[in-house]
């Protein structure tokens, strides 16, 4: 090379950085474009829940706690693309939190309240809330809310502990036991998985009602879980795909049985993949809304679907600062549950699924 | 302690037979090597004797016992994986203190066992580690430990060198083969490095494709070999091996001549390269490449019955690429095979040309 080529280096360093952030631009230009809508429609529903009232159709807080949020998090992200080092970015980030908060306590604080959440504490809530506008015949008769998420817990719970158990077993045995028609067990699970559940209901109310499991919530348990196995089998069989023989066989030649070497040492080892499915299928449980609407008819077995359901039907003209409310109190739970189990769903891909 | 036997032991998986028929026995205290090829059924030997496989034939003999059928856990058998196998999720300690879980043995003498082991294959201060923060040759004394905590009759390890480094290679081979000495438990080891089996073993069984084409000594198989095969799989560098006719006690290979005692027909000649020198007279050659290997040098020399490695001793080369030479060597160091059945003819030697 001749002399210039280091003037020239310089300019194609320039160029090379100059594509970089122009595509990092891009990239969180697009980020923020598509979490928008995903983020939006919660944030209405918890500001609703927190500052909506009986009869009134506000929506000037909204406006104005999106007028703070949304700045607020374009900021975020402006300082995680500028920032040059760790304490730049600290102090920018906790800028930015600090100014929000002021913004949002005195633009919106003073119109939050809990009225909404009446429903917790006032079984009878829909009357008290008819009677406000002045509208009291004909609400329908709520249970009591925590007797909705009692059994929602009980449905979406007792369906994880069956999935979780069968599924593990089963995929244990299809990962390590070869059988005559082991392969077209394997495809068919899939397959199960693929049908739509609505084109099932109308049989699996017939067989309900023959077998008297109708209006039942175990009823409702075992078809849930009938869905739901195939998928959790296929997720676990390929974690135990990826659990090495030799560690069985090292546990067989030290005096484990079979069943103690399952326990103690292959468990373990697909213990993520356990609380993957463990984690959807709760979630899955918890979110149900067909099955339960179409088998489960008193109202001492609603679920919080079926609650959420009658709300919005019974109250939401007249207020549905409850509805987001109830919506808020039912959304809660499969939010806690993600966060806390987010570490190990992460690593579902990494497990790896294996045919 | 026990005596291991096979008797007519047969492997199948599917209408595969990969041990169509083992007989072997191996003595009380005695420390063997299973070497053979990648995918012989040196490994599924070895699952048989640990209880992991069930023989599809045969009987195998602990003792004089038949254990065909007896379960794993019931053999006694300590088990050294090629993976070494360590369970990932628990503590050195909880791994080397498996084996003792099942026996009921007391806490206090449990863990003065796997303090004792530890101290044995030195990984005292790794107890409380995790097999995923050991470093390759740590976690193969940890499968030692967990295999001798329990004090077993026989040990079986399955390629236990082949994932170390070569200098870590060399000390384990030293330790291993001082552990046996220091405990006298009957070994099997199984590989398919031959300097592995023949540092290692008091005995090597040589096998090929399921079957087993030689047992004895690493000298016996070294010096002896009773097949091309053997011949060919032991030894580094290579024995050169050069097929020829032989008739009235002359081989004819390619343009040479030399003669042959002791057989005739389609003959193979072996002859190992530090048995080769080079000399006034004798095959009349060419140097094509040096190779110093540190205390020897390993030539190429092109001759009228092919290319031949010479390993000579000594650190800086006496001959240049390109010279010519002769290759001589003493008629009791060769080796003659028949071509068609790949076996050694006893007591026939070639002798080079004057
Ligand atoms: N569980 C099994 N099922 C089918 N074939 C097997 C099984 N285990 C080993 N084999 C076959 O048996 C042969 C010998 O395998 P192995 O004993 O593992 O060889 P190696 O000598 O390398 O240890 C190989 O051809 C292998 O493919
Ligand atoms: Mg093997």
């Amino acid at each position: 090379m001749v002399a210039p080529a280091t003037a020239d280096w310089d300019a194609l360093a320039a160029r090379a950085r100059l594509v970089r952030r122009s595509k990092a631009a891009v990239l969180y230009a697009f980020l923020i474009a598509v979490s928008l809508p995903i983020i939006l429609p919660y944030f209405w529903l918890v500001t609703i829940a927190f500052s909506a009232r009986t009869g009134v159709a506000e929506t000037a807080v909204l406006w104005r706690s999106m007028g703070v949020v949304v700045p607020a998090v374009i900021a975020f992200w402006l300082t995680a693309a500028l920032a040059q080092s760790r304490r730049q970015l600290w102090t920018g980030i906790t800028a930015v939190a600090v100014i929000a908060s002021l913004a949002f306590a005195l633009l919106v604080g003073p119109d939050l309240h809990l009225g909404n959440f009446i429903f917790l504490w006032e079984p009878d809530f829909a009357s008290v809330v008819r009677s406000r506008v002045g509208e009291v015949r004909g609400a329908v008769q709520f249970p009591n809310v925590w007797h909705a998420f009692a059994n929602s817990i009980l449905i979406a719970g007792a369906q994880t502990a069956i999935v979780v158990t069968v599924a593990s077993l089963a995929a244990y045995y299809l990962s390590r036991f070869h059988f005559p028609g082991r392969s077209a067990m394997l495809r068919s699970l899939l397959v199960l998985h693929a049908f739509p559940v609505l084109t099932l209901i109308v049989p699996m109310f017939l067989m309900l009602y023959w077998i008297g499991l109708l209006d039942t919530l175990f009823g409702v348990i075992l078809v849930l879980v009938a869905f739901e196995l195939p998928f959790a089998i296929f997720i676990m069989k390929g974690f135990f795909d990826a659990v090495p023989w030799d560690i069985e066989m090292s546990a067989l030649t030290d005096g484990a049985s079979r069943r103690q070497a399952f326990v103690s040492v292959v468990l373990p080892q697909v213990r993520n993949g356990i609380l993957a499915i463990a984690v959807f299928t709760f979630i899955r449980g918890w979110e149900e809304y067909i099955f339960v609407f179409t088998f489960l008819i008193r109202n001492s077995n609603w679920t919080m679907s079926l609650y959420m359901y009658w709300v919005r039907d019974d109250v939401m003209g007249v207020d549905y600062g409850v509805v987001s409310a109830v919506g808020v109190f039912y959304l809660v739970p499969s939010l806690i549950l993600y966060m806390a189990a987010q570490r190990y769903l992460m690593q579902m891909s990494i497990g790896g699924v294996k045919g | 302690m026990a005596k291991i036997e096979f008797r007519h032991v047969v492997k199948r998986f599917g209408a595969v037979d990969v041990i169509p028929d083992m007989n072997l026995v191996i003595d009380d205290g005695e420390f063997v090597a299973l070497l053979g090829p990648s995918g012989c059924g040196k490994s599924t030997s070895l699952f048989m004797l640990a209880g992991i496989y069930l023989p599809s034939g045969g009987e195998l003999l602990f003792d004089g016992r038949v254990v065909n059928e007896v379960e794993a856990r019931d053999r006694n058998v300590g088990i050294v994986f090629q993976s070494y196998a360590l369970y990932p999720h628990m503590s050195v300690r909880d791994n080397i203190l498996f084996p003792l879980r099942f026996k009921k043995t007391p806490r206090d003498e449990a863990l003065a066992r796997v303090k004792a082991v530890a101290e044995l294959v030195r990984v005292e201060e790794l107890l409380d580690r995790r097999p995923g923060e050991l470093s390759g040759g740590q976690q193969q004394r940890v499968a030692l430990a967990r295999a001798l905590v329990k004090e077993p009759e026989l040990l079986l390890l399955d390629e236990p060198l082949s994932n170390l480094d070569a200098s870590l290679r060399l000390s384990m081979r030293t330790e291993i083969k001082s552990l046996h000495a220091q405990l006298g438990v009957t070994t099997l080891l199984v590989t398919h490095d031959q300097i592995e089996a023949t540092t290692m073993a008091d005995r090597i069984i040589c096998m090929r494709a399921g079957r087993i084409e030689q047992v004895g000594t690493p000298d016996d198989l070294y010096l002896r070999p009773s097949s091309l095969f053997v011949a060919g799989f032991i030894g580094s560098p290579p024995i050169n091996l050069i097929a020829g006719d032989a008739e009235g006690g002359m081989v004819a290979v390619n343009g040479a001549r030399f003669p042959v005692e002791g057989a005739s027909g389609r003959l193979t000649v072996g002859l190992r390269p530090e048995h080769l020198r080079f000399a006034d007279t004798g095959f009349p050659g060419r140097i094509a490449q040096i190779e110093p290997m540190g205390r020897e040098i390993l030539y190429v020399v092109e001759t009228g019955m092919g290319a031949v490695r010479v390993l000579e001793q000594g650190s800086s080369a006496g001959h240049s690429t390109g010279e010519e030479v002769k290759v001589s060597f003493l008629p009791e160091n060769s080796l003659v095979f028949e071509t068609e059945r790949q076996k050694l003819i006893a007591g026939a030697h070639v002798r080079a040309p004057d």
